[in-house]
């Protein structure tokens, strides 16, 4: 049997003098995507539709959370309806471009939900999002 | 007198674990991040006050009673016959708003349903009836 010769030649090594660079520049991709969470929320089980969109202004976003015990929080504060009015009004005038989104329990009353939604009507808050998930 | 070159100690900035500084970095902001779960229904509320008086020929109601079942009219129809029947009245009238009202005890998942069946039947006049408290709702 013939033996096989050993190829050294051109030792095989994998350039390593730019992974620095690509590590930083994915850094850099996380660090402008990324939004800290701010708030824990409400345990909850959001309804599904087909027609779910997905919403890209992240930054602009505030949250009213509703469980199915009809609690509202908003910033991990346990709110009543004047509150959520209060709160929003603040967060309105820091952001006039304000998406509030609605994440209610699918077995929430919807007498809550239309409490809230007048409540932002009042202070002007009219960009809504009712969170849902995509439908499986 | 020629002077000898110094070259054996010169400054220089250890490199070396950059990458690895790097990548402790990226796998804090990867952890951290949160990818845009951001998903739902939009809606633009009508600001307060601006309250347009609609033909009643031009309005559809639809109402959700307190047990979740759907009504038009007085015929209670299932949340899948909502979209073709809307579908088909916004044929014969393109002006159409259709009204949304809800009771204040009806589950929240059903009002989505239909909301969702609504959107799907490419209704964009859609008015959701405030309910009053006092009002127990239809």
């Amino acid at each position: 049997m013939k033996k096989l010769s050993l190829r050294r030649a051109s030792a095989a090594d994998i350039p390593t003098a730019s992974t620095a660079d690509i590590a930083f520049l994915l850094i850099i991709f996380f660090m402008l995507t990324t939004v800290f969470r701010t708030e824990i929320g409400l345990k909850l089980l959001l309804p599904e539709a087909e027609s779910t969109e997905r919403i890209l202004k992240r930054r602009n976003v505030a949250h009213v959370w509703l469980d199915r015990s009809n609690r509202i929080s908003i910033n991990d504060d346990l709110l009543d309806i004047r509150g959520v009015s209060s709160v929003m009004a603040g967060k309105l005038s820091d952001n006039p471009d304000l998406i509030a989104i609605i994440r209610a329990d699918q077995d929430s009353e919807y007498g809550k939900v239309n409490d809230i939604l007048e409540a932002l009507k009042d202070v002007g808050a009219l960009k809504i999002t009712f969170a849902t998930e995509f439908e499986r | 007198m020629r002077l000898k070159e110094k070259i054996s100690s010169r400054p220089g900035i250890p490199t070396a674990s950059m990458g690895d500084i790097a990548f402790l970095i990226i796998i804090f902001f990867m952890t951290t991040s949160i990818f845009s779960r951001e998903k739902g229904l939009k809606t633009l509320l009508p600001e307060k006050g601006q309250e347009v008086k609609i033909k009643s020929e031009n309005i559809l109601t639809i109402q959700v009673n307190p047990q979740g079942e759907v009504l038009i009219g007085d015929q209670v129809i299932s949340i899948p016959e909502v979209r073709p029947k809307v579908s088909e009245e916004l044929a014969k009238n393109e002006e159409l708003v259709i009204a949304l009202r809800v009771a204040r005890t009806a589950p929240y998942k059903t009002m989505i349903d239909v909301y969702d069946e609504l959107k799907l039947a490419k209704a964009d006049k859609i008015s959701l009836t405030p309910v009053k408290k006092e009002e127990g709702g239809p």
